[in-house]
């Protein structure tokens, strides 16, 4: 249980399935966020050029909806299925977790997959299939449906990692945790900054995205010249306020941070005298124990994340004054250049933070109630070592497959796009003979 | 609340068995039903628009789960966890078949899509086979072996296989659909084989439910009380949503989709 004593079991083989087990939540965490991010952020961007498509029924707005959102749907089918593993992998290695925090953490796990996620995908489904079926503005309210309910989905995982990080609302009864007031898990500070600070990182990736796309384009003088001018444009302006918003947010958790988590804090500083005072304390409550994080991770994480986002500050800085120039955006090249350079920016500044965010929390899994190495399963190192090697290798194949094929369709231009090609009129449908009654 | 929480589960699960066995089913039969490319394409058009709502069910049942029955939920998943990977591993390898189908170049890499869409299909029918096989021996922590393994795993692949040739049947026109409906047979009327396979697959996992001590293993009360009340709300909506897409795309398909 949580509250002191040593480690139950600190044998060998435990140690094993204990560093497997992490080292497959965070490599399938971190997979798993690169697509979310972009999801987030690009659905966004899509359901807004839609709405104005809509209003203004220009081909050229359509045009625009239809390739960026056929890149959205590349990379949202990506982040569904490596999501699956998210789902089951609490259950499957940290069932300790389900156990000592399930009546906290399983209620909003649950609340996200059937409020949000069935939700989403359903309308998903209705977005992607529907279109040249449903009527335009019930086509248009799809998409809204699903952006929205994807913000809904990150505001549920984040009150789950909130508790993780920052414990509130709860008690204690026959040695497992209970709610006690479901209000302050729901405003958990620790769960709403970081909604901010991810949706905004979301629409940062999905600017510098669009924004290093049309480059691309601009770069190599295709025939799109117009389209790309918009897309640069609206990567750029998209991604300043998202850098800034992103700033701010992530200013005020580090400072929330030295009264949430005083040691992560101590530790990502350097400051010695701190850490040492923070072990002492903290031993004083829980026990003899170690509860100073891995330095290298948590700093090596947090500068990750600075330093990119120093590089970005200064980008979308120039970027701002240098998309009010029609034919500075056109003619540019070695800006160009650079925009291209950038689209992995976000997605290390984001990894970096995530990598800050948990691995600076350690050894606690729920902070100051449970330890990680008390919340994984009893697996064997066999089965472990199976389930690592299996989803590792999966996650690293469809990260290489999303990105061959957005960078495919990104090369190939706006010129028909599969999503939401009419394909009642499409030449390849096979003629067919015999058709059978049409109801059932 | 505790039996409302079950009756939630049951919902969920019977949902997935019966609405995504139909794509599974499917896309265990594509190399059967489709022969070529353009009637490959014309199969997965068949389920192409339910398939992401389908499997929303099982993500749907792993959170009923985790929410009303968390510590359960540990020790049932880690138990089965050489299974889950098995099954997880089906799932993303067939999905990302079905994604990635169309976007790609040329009649080969379409051909290996279809080949992941099959493959995974079969792991995911095979792997219930085993985790349904665990549950209805009474041994709902271990992976299922021996010979019980060995004949449940087919028995309940064929079911899926049975379940995806019945909708075929009533989807699909052309070729593919003169294959189905020569492996279905006549008898009856058209929609009688499916709603047959639907019975027995809806019915199997509840069947199986019943070895689990659900009402004892819940979650607390003040958890309970305000997940089930949330979630019972919600559910009407939700399958309501989803009969208005199998109303919205009901007809039989004459043409490729997106995938």
């Amino acid at each position: 249980m949580w509250g002191g004593g040593p480690p139950a079991h600190a044998d060998g083989v435990h140690q094993d399935v204990l560093d497997l087990a992490r080292l497959q939540f965070g490599l399938t965490a971190a997979g798993h966020f690169l697509f979310v991010a972009l999801t987030l952020g690009l659905g966004t961007i899509v359901a807004v050029l839609q709405t104005r498509a809509t209003l203004t029924r220009r081909p050229e707005d359509d045009r625009q909806v239809r390739f960026w959102g056929q890149l959205y749907v590349i990379n949202y089918a990506v982040g569904i299925v490596t999501g699956l593993v998210m789902e089951f992998q609490f259950g499957m290695a940290w069932s300790g977790l389900t156990h000592e925090a399930g009546n906290i953490l399983g209620a909003s796990l649950a609340v996200e997959t059937l409020v949000a996620f069935f939700v989403e995908s359903t309308f998903l489904g209705l977005w992607i299939f529907g279109w040249h079926r449903l009527g335009r503005w019930a086509h248009l309210a799809t998409i809204w449906v699903v952006v929205l309910t994807a913000y809904l989905s990150a505001y549920w995982i984040l009150v789950s990692n909130g508790f993780l990080n920052h414990p509130v609302g709860y008690g204690s009864e026959d040695g497992t945790l209970v709610l006690t007031d479901p209000a302050a898990v729901l405003t958990n500070p620790a769960a709403l900054l970081p909604l901010v600070h991810i949706l905004a990182g979301a629409l940062l990736t999905a600017g510098f995205l669009m924004a290093g796309i049309s480059a691309y384009h601009l770069f190599r003088r295709t025939a799109e010249a117009d389209f790309f001018r918009r897309g640069l444009r609206t990567g750029v302006y998209v991604a300043a306020p998202a850098l800034l918003a992103a700033a701010v947010s992530g200013g005020l958790q580090f400072a929330a941070l030295a009264s949430f988590q005083p040691m992560k804090s101590a530790v990502f500083g350097g400051r010695a005298a701190e850490v040492a005072r923070v072990q002492a304390e903290l031993t004083s409550r829980f026990g003899p124990g170690d509860y100073i994080p891995s330095e290298g991770w948590t700093q090596g994480g947090g500068l990750v994340m600075l330093i990119s986002f120093g590089l970005m500050m200064y980008l979308c800085f120039a970027g701002v004054i240098l998309a009010a120039f029609r034919k500075v955006v056109l003619r540019f090249r070695l800006w160009h250049l650079v925009l291209m350079a950038s689209v992995p920016l976000p997605y290390l500044a984001m990894t970096g933070g995530w990598v800050f965010r948990e691995a600076g929390r350690q050894p606690w899994v729920v902070y100051g109630l449970l330890r990680t190495e008390d919340a994984v399963s009893d697996l064997s190192p066999g089965t472990m070592r199976l389930s690592l090697t299996v989803f590792a290798t999966l996650f690293l194949l469809l990260a290489v497959l999303n990105g061959w094929l957005m960078a495919r369709h990104a090369r190939r231009g706006p010129d028909d796009p599969g999503l939401g090609r009419d394909e009642r009129a499409a030449g390849d449908s096979p003629p067919v003979p015999a058709t059978p009654l049409s109801r059932y | 609340m505790e039996t409302l929480a079950v009756v939630l589960l049951a919902c969920c699960v019977t949902g997935w068995f019966v609405l995504a066995g139909t794509d599974i089913g499917s896309g265990m039969l594509l190399p059967w039903l489709g022969r070529g490319d353009a009637e490959r394409r014309l199969v997965l058009a068949s389920f192409a628009p339910f398939f992401l709502g389908n499997e929303v069910w099982l993500v749907a049942t792993a959170g009923v789960l985790v929410g009303c029955f968390p510590a359960l939920e540990g020790e049932l998943l880690s138990g089965q966890a050489p299974v889950l990977v098995a099954l997880l591993a089906g799932w993303i390898v067939r999905d990302a078949g079905l994604w990635s189908r169309g976007r790609g170049p040329g009649p080969r890499w379409r051909a290996a899509c279809d080949a992941a869409v099959t493959v995974g299909s079969w792991a995911v029918a095979l792997s219930w086979g085993l985790l349904l096989a665990a549950l209805l021996t009474g041994r709902p922590y271990e992976p299922a072996a021996g010979p019980v393994a060995v004949v449940a795993a087919p028995a309940v692949a064929a079911l899926f296989a049975a379940h995806g040739l019945g909708f075929a049947s009533l989807r699909l026109t052309g070729a593919p659909y003169q294959r189905a409906r020569r492996l279905v047979g006549r008898a009856g009327r058209p929609w009688h084989p499916l709603a047959l396979t639907a019975v027995l697959l809806g019915g199997l996992p509840l069947w199986a439910g019943t070895a689990l001590p659900l009402a004892e293993r819940a979650a607390s009360a003040g958890t309970l009380a305000l997940l089930v009340l949330a979630l019972a709300v919600v559910t009407p909506l939700l399958v309501a949503v989803q009969a208005w897409v199998w109303y919205a795309f009901r007809g039989r398909v004459t043409g490729p989709s997106y995938l």
